[in-house]
């Protein structure tokens, strides 16, 4: 039988609302219930949290939980947390992927155990109008920790050039351990979406729940136990692992990366370089025959994922088929399209990317990615460029630093930072080439 | 008032005979010709009608250029009137005793006469519009492209400067997903089988190659870049660069053209130019695209000769967005005309005589601004100068010889095509550096760049045509009978395609090109002939004509590689017409015809068609690139293959036509109603096979960085011999393209009290664009680091075309009031629908071609469950292939032209002013419509 544990630390915090003077704000009786997940036996919340956002004030209101709320009228965001324990009764020895983590192999049979957990839930873009009872139904999402490598960084914007036209080749990712053990990254897949923030349309079969439409798939190849990473440690997945400098002065060097993924052609007109002093990744999937650039106006998903079948079986089970409708000005347009499905099981972090102005849903479920992060606020926006999303840091043990994991980029991440490899390497930080001179742990906080 | 007095006075000079023996032939029956003008402006009236009446009865009606001949007239005394709408009727008796030329100058009837504001249905056997020049002036067009408006089937369209304008006629044109239409370079011989004429000689546009690699010349499909939507290789006429300021009036033959007319698959646009003597006119035209000049005068020379020269330019500078001053487009054209008429006794000739300067300008700039300061620049110029004669002898003593014609004309294009671009390469790009076949190696391209264009082609284009007209009448059975043949060469004499191979325009991209030099490709000679005979017979009323010809078509000059080499395609076209007695009902006539014909056409392919540019595809072998010292270590080589284009197969385009037509005339009241149907399935397009391609593939891995002094050398590197598969190009007469439908148009008497004719126009038009042949289609897919398409490609029985159907009909009511110099319309434009159906696809691929064999397999059960294999499976919703119907939507046009005072006249215009575009559901969603009207106005001044 396997113990399952979470360590969360239960918070318990209760703040009155700030308003009280209701005589000359009309207010509406605001009623929210909370769904909770199913199969959660047990369930008991330790803390709870339910922040209402006034959308149009971008007033945070912290509001004791309650059955219903008088609020002002306007625009609203909701987002509920809590945690909790409950009870799960497990049947045999074998890990279940779906928590894919370690534990204690010591007795057979069912057993009921005790875990602890965190629930999220939010509701986007509602509105309070007068008059009107409103009545708010919140589903919340059930979060375990996985255990594996997170998501330090993500570089999608990529730098300009000192004419300041785009220059790709350049984007990266850093992956993390912030475990208190050994990570091995072989087999580790990194994956983008295929489906884009912007745009939304209804798949169907809406497998969104349970699966990640994704269009680039590459694992980080190894044998098992061959890329042992430390806990604090990182690895630079880049783009193409060259000193870019000689193309573009305002770029990076990563002829020292742990990995890139190089992407083979044929064709003179679209060919990757493969960096004699960087491994490759295994390319398993891409929808392009020419290179992979991630989505540089930060409109696509990311996810790191453990896929527990070999990649035969996986590349010909795992490709599906979907329907949506465009509709557009001129008419409506049924479209079919196929892609590669990876299950949210198998997913240890997934971040949702997207611009304020353009969002229009997040492509990773709450189960994976409560929140999103972004570089940048409207679609093309020119100071994304030199820019990335770093995780921040919760705190320090030993040493090591802990990077905030709470499924939820919105929180989990700063926006818009200079990267850490300018930072690093002190190189351009504009197009003017103005140079990166400090030196931080998550892009805000200052190394000393 | 006398201004409103007709005036009419007949020059009659009576020729005498001088041989007795000429008339021995003839010797109870003389021959009546001459010409029939305007006194004042010495135009000819085309297609004014002649009585006699007298012992016998005879009538006749002018041609084109208001020459009659009769023969076989008895001598005696007859009354012989000559009417032409427009002026009064004359009459006057002479006594015929020999042959005899008459001159008859008639005097306008009022010149605040009423206009016709609409194209006119030709009333012979064949199905053509005429558009005169005060339609042309009520409508105030910028270009020729807005004067298909008035065709059945046309609606007003705001202009778009920024494409190529090309015409369609009968057609509804391929439409993108969006609905709009589409330059869908696989159906350009819609435009390229129209052939343009302008006074007798033809526009020649085979030897047009201005285009840039970046373009859709060689592509399958539409594009909407810069280069592709203003790109008119195989495309026809781009009908901006066609000003209607100096054009009398155009017959646009929807029907079954004559023989004469050759090298066409669908109709002929006749365009007659301005020949007379005319005041200073000049007008200004303003509206929200563009600003337009236009100025001329006609001189009548003093004298028995007569000799008209008309003088005339114009210029137009058009924006394509009213709000965006980096895109433009400018027309210039001038234009010398003289016509030259004389006669002796025996001879009477015309000579017609233009040389002609059109100057066409595009620009193009993307906004540093929205581009990351990126350079994109984008000029096109074309300066053409025609130099065109026509030579008419007619014979006024010769019986069966009604006249002979010579038509030469000889055309310099000038045309430069310049981009510039910064190029910026992504990582490093490869620049190709040869042009010969085998291993090579590649230049790498470290930083960015600016990558300069030019394409530079110097169409030289010369035409000769003779014809001549014979007449015989046995049995009362008129034959005209027309012979006659064509000549022309079209040759491109330009330095073509100018460039530094090591930056190319684009370095991702395919950069399949070479420099080439357009001076190096063959001359083009056509050569025709053509016999047609059209036989008229009165009987009791009724009215029979029929027109039969027959035309043969020859490329000359052809290397004997070609399959049209020698090659002769005869063109048959028949057309017929009955007109019944009238039927009195209410003391007016009724007068019904029917019409009907069938014809053949062939259009032979272009310059670009004949001889395509080589195509370079290359593989990369080895991609070394030295992290340490990238600049001198570095190495890239590629293996070239030189792809021949030429498809020495090709056939020339056929189109298979044919129509029936109806006509009813009731008092001033009109109606035509037609019926067409044509096939052409040899269209021109290019298309692409797949074919293993042999390559190394070195193993980088085994280059020591740190032993390098430059680059490595290739003999020390191990590779393997490996194939891919790629996409071989060729021309291929792989398109069909069905044209179906129903024109109808009514033109009401004036209706008096309100001062108010009423005209119906409309059609139908269903049009089916497909492929003929099954297509491959490469997919991008890389699973398992294995690239699909250099492995397997589908081969798929595909349609990729579309069936479109067109439902519209446009009421104008045509106030006129000419007392006060008033013309007011109000046209109410109602499209009733609009369909689109894409032909169904079928993503399942028919076999696949592997690799490895090079060999077709079926696609079975295996391959589709196959993990790489899987991939060629296209999937289409089956809704894609669902019929869309837009339904109806009206516009309400308005256009007023007032004379103010004796000089000034004033017009105005304002488009979908009104609109009903009611919303419609589509798959459950409400598509809503938005309109913007469109509005302009103008000046014109005649002194």
């Amino acid at each position: 039988m396997k113990f399952k544990y979470l360590f969360l630390i239960p918070v318990l915090m209760f703040v009155l609302a700030s308003c009280q003077d209701e005589t000359d704000v009309q207010r509406t009786e605001t009623f929210v219930t909370i769904t909770y997940p199913k199969n959660m036996d047990n369930l008991n919340i330790k803390s709870e949290k339910l922040v209402f956002k006034n959308l149009g004030t971008g007033e945070d209101i912290e509001m004791p939980i309650a059955q219903s709320y008088r609020l002002p009228k306007g625009l609203y965001n909701c987002s509920y947390k809590a945690d909790v324990t409950y009870q799960v009764t497990t049947e045999g020895s074998e890990s279940n992927p779906e928590n894919g983590q370690a534990g204690d192999h010591n007795t057979e049979g069912p057993e009921t155990v005790t875990l602890n957990g965190k629930l999220s839930g939010k509701l986007e873009s509602f509105e309070v109008k007068s008059d009107d009872l409103l009545k708010l139904n919140i589903e919340t999402f059930l979060f375990t920790d996985k255990d594996d490598f997170i998501f330090e960084e993500i570089f999608f914007t990529g730098t300009l050039r000192p004419s300041g036209s785009q220059y790709y080749g350049d984007s990266y990712f850093k992956i993390y351990n912030n475990t208190d053990h050994v990570l091995y990254a072989d087999g580790l897949a990194i994956c983008e979406s295929k489906f884009k923030s912007t745009l939304y349309f209804n798949y169907k079969p809406d497998i969104r729940k349970d699966t990640f439409t994704i269009w680039a798939l590459y694992v980080i190849p190894g044998s098992g136990k061959d890329h042992p990473v430390q806990p604090g440690e990182s690895l630079l997945i880049c783009d193409t692992g060259i000193d870019h400098r000689n193309a573009n002065p305002n770029s990076l060097d990563f002829s020292k990366a742990d990995f890139e993924w190089y992407d083979v052609s044929t064709k003179p007109a679209h060919m990757d370089i493969d960096s004699p002093t960087v491994p490759n990744l295994d390319k398993w999937y891409c929808y392009t025959l020419s290179f992979w650039v991630l989505h540089n106006r930060g409109f696509c998903s990311y996810a790191l994922a453990r896929i527990p079948i070999d990649k035969e079986t996986y590349l010909k089970d795992y490709y599906y088929t979907y329907e949506y409708t465009m509709f557009l000005p001129s008419g409506t347009f049924p479209m079919q399209q196929s892609a590669y499905k990876m299950p949210n099981a198998w997913i240890v972090d997934g971040v949702n990317c997207s611009v304020e102005a353009a969002r229009d849903w997040d492509i990773l479920p709450p189960t994976v990615d409560a929140g999103w992060t972004h570089c940048g606020t409207i679609d093309h926006d020119k100071t994304r460029y030199f820019k990335s999303v770093r995780r921040k840091v919760a705190g320090f043990e030993n040493g090591r630093c802990i990077l905030q994991d709470t499924n939820n980029s919105t929180d989990d991440f700063n926006t818009e930072c200079v990267p850490s490899e300018i930072e690093i390497q002190g190189s351009s930080k504009d197009a003017q080439g103005t140079k990166a001179t400090t030196l931080t742990w998550d892009g805000v906080l200052p190394k000393k | 008032m006398s201004r409103r007095i007709l005036l009419l006075t007949l020059l009659l000079y009576l020729i005498p005979t001088f041989f007795a023996t000429s008339q021995n032939t003839t010797q109870h029956k003389i021959i009546l010709s001459g010409i029939i003008r305007d006194t004042h402006t010495k135009e000819a009236l085309p297609f004014a009608s002649l009585q006699l009446k007298g012992d016998h009865n005879y009538a006749t009606m002018a041609d084109v250029d208001g020459h009659f001949k009769m023969t076989g007239i008895e001598p005696g005394r007859y009354s012989i009137s000559v009417s032409y709408v427009g002026y009064k009727k004359y009459q006057k008796k002479f006594d015929l005793q020999k042959n005899t030329y008459l001159i008859f100058n008639l005097n306008a009837a009022n010149q605040l006469r009423e206009v016709v504001v609409t194209a006119t249905e030709a009333r012979g056997p064949v199905t053509a519009s005429v558009i005169d020049r005060d339609a042309m002036s009520h409508l105030q067009p910028s270009s020729f492209t807005d004067i298909l408006e008035l065709l059945p089937g046309g609606v007003s369209k705001d202009p778009n400067m920024g494409v190529a304008n090309t015409i369609k006629l009968r057609e509804t044109g391929t439409t993108d997903a969006n609905g709009n239409s589409s330059n869908n370079q696989d159906y350009a011989i819609s435009s390229l089988g129209t052939l343009f004429v302008v006074d007798g000689a033809p526009i020649n546009t085979d030897a047009n190659l201005q285009y840039s690699p970046m373009s859709n010349t060689y592509s399958s499909g539409s594009s909407n870049d810069t280069e592709s939507k203003r790109n008119i290789t195989n495309r026809g006429v781009d009908m901006r660069s066609v000003s209607t300021d100096d054009i009398e009036s155009v017959e646009i033959i929807r029907g079954i053209p004559s023989v004469e007319y050759g090298n066409l698959t669908s109709g002929v646009i006749n365009i007659k130019k301005i020949r007379k003597s005319t005041p200073f006119t000049a007008r200004f035209k303003a509206d929200g695209y563009s600003k337009l000049i236009a100025v001329g005068k006609g001189f009548a020379l003093n004298g028995k000769q007569d000799v008209v020269l008309n003088v005339d330019g114009g210029y137009l500078n058009s924006k394509v967005d009213p709000t965006n001053n980096l895109e433009n487009y400018q027309r210039a054209n001038a234009s010398l005309r003289l016509t030259w008429n004389w006669k002796r006794d025996n001879l009477a000739t015309r000579w017609a005589s233009s040389l002609d300067y059109t100057g066409s300008f595009d620009n193009s700039k993307q906004d540093p601004d929205l581009n990351f300061g990126r350079i994109d620049e984008y000029k096109s110029t074309y300066n053409r100068t025609a130099f065109t004669n026509s030579l008419k002898f007619e014979f006024p003593r010769i019986e069966f010889l009604k006249l002979i014609e010579l038509n030469t004309s000889v055309s310099l294009q000038h045309d430069k095509l310049k981009q510039r671009r910064l190029v910026s390469p992504q990582r490093y790009g490869l620049a190709p550096t040869s042009a010969e076949p085998g291993e090579h190696d590649a230049a790498i391209l470290f930083a960015e760049y600016m990558s300069d264009y030019l394409s530079e082609g110097k169409p030289f284009n010369t035409y000769l045509k003779f014809k001549g007209i014979l007449h015989f009448d046995p049995a009362g059975f008129e034959n005209d009978i027309k012979l006659g043949g064509q000549w022309d060469y079209t040759k491109n004499f330009g330095r073509g395609q100018v460039y530094d191979l090591s930056h190319p325009m684009s370095a991702v991209g395919n950069w399949d090109s070479r420099p080439r030099a357009y001076k190096d490709i063959p001359a083009m000679q056509n050569l025709s002939f053509f016999a047609e005979d059209m036989v008229t017979k009165r009987f009791s009323g009724n009215k029979l004509e029929l027109l039969l010809g027959v035309r043969t078509n020859t490329l000359t000059g052809l290397d004997k590689k070609y399959y049209l080499k020698g090659r002769i395609y005869l063109d048959p076209r028949v057309n017929a017409q009955w007109t019944f007695p009238g039927i009195e009902i209410a003391n007016k006539d009724l007068k019904i015809s029917l019409a009907g014909g069938i014809g053949w056409m062939t259009k032979m392919p272009t310059l670009n068609y004949l001889y395509p540019d080589k195509r370079y595809n290359e593989i990369t072998q080895l991609a070394y690139y030295d992290d340490k010292d990238p600049i001198h270590n570095s190495r890239f080589t590629v293996m070239s293959y030189i792809q021949d284009q030429t498809n020495y197969e090709l056939k020339p385009a056929r189109n298979k036509k044919w129509e029936l037509r109806t006509d009813f005339t009731y008092g001033g009241n009109r109606l035509s109603v037609s019926y067409f149907r044509e096939v052409t399935s040899s269209g021109f397009r290019y298309s692409n096979t797949y074919a293993p391609y042999a390559y190394k593939d070195y193993d980088e891995s085994s280059i020591n960085s740190s032993e390098l002094q430059g680059p490595p050398a290739l003999e020390n590197i191990p590779y393997v011999e490996k194939e891919k598969l790629d996409s071989h190009r060729h021309a291929e007469n792989g398109s069909r393209l069905e044209k179906e439908g129903v024109e109808f148009q009514f033109s009401s008497q004036r209706i008096n009290p309100i001062r108010t004719a009423i005209n119906i126009s409309g059609a139908w038009f269903k049009s089916v664009y497909t492929n003929s042949l099954p297509m491959y289609n490469a997919v991008s897919d890389v699973v398992n680091n294995i690239i699909v398409q250099d492995n397997y490609v589908g081969l798929y029985d595909w349609n990729d075309g579309q069936v479109n159907q067109k439902f519209n009909t446009n009421f104008m009511l045509d106030t006129q009031v000419p007392e006060w110099g008033l013309i007011f319309t109000t046209s109410v434009q109602c499209l009733w629908y609009t369909k689109r159906k894409t032909q169904e696809k079928d993503g399942m691929p028919m076999a696949y071609l592997d690799v490895a064999d090079g060999q077709l397999h079926p696609f079975d059960e295996t391959a589709q469950q196959d993990a790489i294999l899987q991939h060629l499976i296209q999937h289409y919703n089956k809704d894609t292939f669902a019929e869309r119907k837009i339904p109806m939507s009206m516009y309400v046009n308005f256009k007023a032209t007032k004379k103010i005072g004796k000089y000034l006249s004033l017009s105005f215009f304002a488009n979908k002013i009104l609109d009903y575009t009611p919303n419609y559901e589509m798959n459950g969603f409400t598509i809503r419509k938005n309109v913007d009207p469109y509005f302009g106005m103008e000046l014109n001044f005649k002194l």
